[in-house]
């Protein structure tokens, strides 16, 4: 998945524990062969690739379903979230520290909007130059997909971990819940808070590492697909929910949103969070310790 | 305005629950398995009472069933089973009267009867987001019985999967050519035919309850008398209802459940039957649970049983004397042990069943005296892969 993973099992048979992790693993790799941006061969690369294509493609359940949700993200984020921001990458490069033109983002704009896609019961269109990205929703679905399958094969308490999105199983053994510590933005390796899970997800969303600083002024990877400009809300956030999926998308929206609104709508949730702003302040009814 | 996230959450969430890796209510296996069974039945002696002359042993019976189930891709599963069965011993030929009036049974050849059964069944299942369907086609052969069978079922969950329809129906074609027909003037070869539909609902009430309730209807036309028997003459067709319901209760301090199962049958040969089922099952560590079981069943008799055979009545009037068909209870009573190790899973099971007319819920007009007493114990172990 390109990033760090991990899968914690608990059994009192060995050879119990290692089939169990044995097909998990076969699930995580199923998910990132068919979601990855990084293969030409996935199915993901397959949908971008048709953009264009007045044929359309054919998606299967688990994809439709996944845009499904990701629709009812972009409509609780009032166009916020949007998968079809991914082509903002191909005028802001993170690691050539430039600041792209006003017209260039004005040129990118049109290709954006997920109510641009169009479908025919199982067909999509994408329209020529658009693509899909699943930042923030397909990782997270995987954790918890995970998790479900491991409670199917029988595990009473595991924690999967796929590079900071978090589906945890049952409680740790004591029963004591999983304490998990959430990166610092500016550097992974120092913890920035510690957040208590016990059953259930935990996602993050933040800078981390991807943004730079240029004449004093903070530009972060998280981009508004509305403007094209960095979102300047909270530097990161990490949500607890009963699903890691449902913890990312309302982890992503908070980047997103203006700092003030983001804090507002998380602490109506009821879920809890820690997050971090711009001045490094640290807060949220998440946190411990 | 005030709840505008709070709907978030529930927006976001439903939206979350209905991707199919989280809510999948309905998979294939997740491992391949083969399993092996070995029972063994073993019906009770009679007694020199019931039996005057003759031999006093009943039926034993030594069953091996095996079983292969796997995963085809992420939606399917194959599913084949094997059984083998061997019989020997006697059962009631035919049945008299004692100088009293009273029933006295004649056993079957004293030399015995020695047969086996060999049935094959291949079956394969698609799984979907909202519920699975499949079938199976089988075939068993005997010395003296061929029987050829199909049947198809699907699934449907709904109600955010807390409740399952299922429907099945099934069809079977079998022969029957008894052996030494000409010596015993038995009929030579006959076919019977039944068909099956079944409805059945499952709701979870709550995360330590389910409820099931099931309605069959079986239809059988054809030859469904028993060839061996002296006198028995039943009739060519029969229509047969079963209503059941079963209730399942985890009890979470105990680390156990209880489960407690009812059936109604009723069929136009004029039987009526209740069965009630209870069992427990205790888990007792992670890799071992303890399940105990009790059972009553009770039926009324055919309409035309009779517990002595009148010789002089035409074949061609229904008459038996099959203690199957008279009116009688039985209680039986098991014990299992299911324990589960690095990929085995082994499970012991004990059952002694009594019937006896004393038992019985309905009036016993005409008392067998042929009903059945067994012991039935079967080790079965399956490796999954």
């Amino acid at each position: 998945m390109g990033t760090y993973c991990e899968i914690q099992v608990f059994e009192t048979s060995r050879v119990n524990a290692k089939r169990q992790i044995r097909r998990l693993i076969e699930e995580a790799r199923r998910l990132e062969s068919k979601y990855t941006r990084y293969r030409d061969d996935s199915f993901l690369s397959q949908i971008n690739g048709s953009a264009g294509n007045q044929n359309g493609i054919r998606v299967d359940i688990e994809t439709a379903k996944l845009f499904e949700h990701a629709q009812v993200c972009y409509e609780q984020s009032d166009g916020l979230f949007d998968i079809t921001a991914g082509v903002l990458r191909r005028a802001w490069d993170f690691n050539l520290k430039q600041v792209p033109t006003e017209s260039e983002l004005q040129g990118l704009l049109p290709l954006i909007g997920f109510d641009r896609l169009t479908w025919q019961e199982d067909i999509l269109f994408l329209p020529e130059n658009m693509e899909i990205d699943f930042g923030g929703i397909v990782k997270e679905y995987a954790a918890d997909s995970l998790a479900k399958l491991a409670r199917e094969l029988g595990v009473k308490r595991g924690l999967i971990n796929l590079g900071g999105d978090f589906a945890a199983i049952g409680l740790q053994p004591e029963d004591k819940p999983w304490q998990i510590s959430v990166s610092h933005p500016d550097n992974r390796a120092k913890a920035m808070a510690h957040i208590n899970l016990h059953e259930g997800g935990l996602a993050s969303s933040g800078d981390y590492e991807r943004f730079f600083v240029l004449d004093g002024k903070r530009y972060s990877h998280l981009l508004n697909p509305k403007t094209g400009w960095p979102c300047a809300g909270l530097t990161a956030v990490s949500v607890a929910a009963n699903l890691c999926t449902v913890a990312g998308s309302f982890a992503t929206i908070a980047m997103l949103k203006p700092k003030k609104d983001a804090l507002d709508w998380l602490r109506k949730s009821g879920l809890p969070f820690v997050f971090m702003d711009d001045a490094g302040h640290i807060g949220g009814p998440g946190l411990i310790g | 305005m005030k709840n505008t996230a709070s709907r978030s959450l529930i927006t976001l969430s439903a939206s979350a629950l209905a991707l199919p890796g989280i809510a999948k209510a309905d998979a294939p296996p997740l491992n391949s398995s083969l399993s092996y069974k070995i029972s063994s039945y073993r019906e009770d002696d009679l007694s020199r009472e019931q039996v005057p002359f003759g031999d006093l042993g009943r039926y034993d019976i030594d069953v091996h069933q095996f079983k292969f189930i796997s995963p085809l891709g992420r939606d399917y599963a194959l599913f084949i089973d094997a059984n083998h069965e061997n019989m020997s011993g006697a059962s009631p030929w035919f049945s008299t009267a004692d100088n009293d009036g009273q029933p006295i049974i004649n056993m079957s050849g004293a030399s015995g009867i020695y047969d086996s059964r060999s049935e094959i069944a291949i079956g394969a299942r698609y799984y979907s987001l909202t519920g699975n369907i499949g079938g199976a086609i089988g075939y068993s052969e005997e010395n003296d019985y061929r029987a050829k069978y199909v049947s198809v079922s699907g699934s449907r969950n709904f109600n955010n999967d807390l409740t399952t329809l299922t429907v099945s129906a099934s069809h079977s074609d079998d022969e029957i050519f008894p052996s030494d027909a000409e010596r015993f003037n038995r009929v030579r070869k006959e076919n019977k035919r039944a068909k099956s539909l079944a409805v059945s609902l499952s709701q979870i009430l709550s995360p330590v309850a389910s409820f099931q309730t099931a309605l069959s209807l079986t239809g059988q036309s054809g030859y469904l008398s028993d060839p061996y028997k002296l006198q028995d003459s039943r009739p060519d067709n029969k229509t047969q209802v079963a209503f059941s319901n079963s209730l399942r209760y985890y009890f979470i301090d105990a680390n156990g459940a209880l489960q407690g199962d009812y059936r109604y049958y009723r069929d136009d040969f004029g039987i009526h039957s209740h069965t009630l089922d209870l069992s427990w099952f205790q888990n007792v560590t992670n890799s071992l649970k303890i399940v105990p079981m009790l059972r009553y069943y009770s039926q009324s008799p055919a309409d035309f049983y009779s517990n002595i055979d009148d010789f002089l009545k035409p074949l061609s009037e229904n008459q038996s004397s099959d203690y199957r068909l008279s009116a009688f209870g039985a209680i039986s009573g098991g014990l299992s042990f299911v324990a589960n190790f690095g990929g085995w899973i082994t499970t012991l099971t004990a059952e002694r069943y009594v019937a006896n007319e004393k038992y019985s819920a309905f009036t016993v007009d005409k008392p067998s005296p042929g009903l059945v007493q067994f012991t039935r114990l079967s080790l079965g172990v399956t490796y999954e892969f």
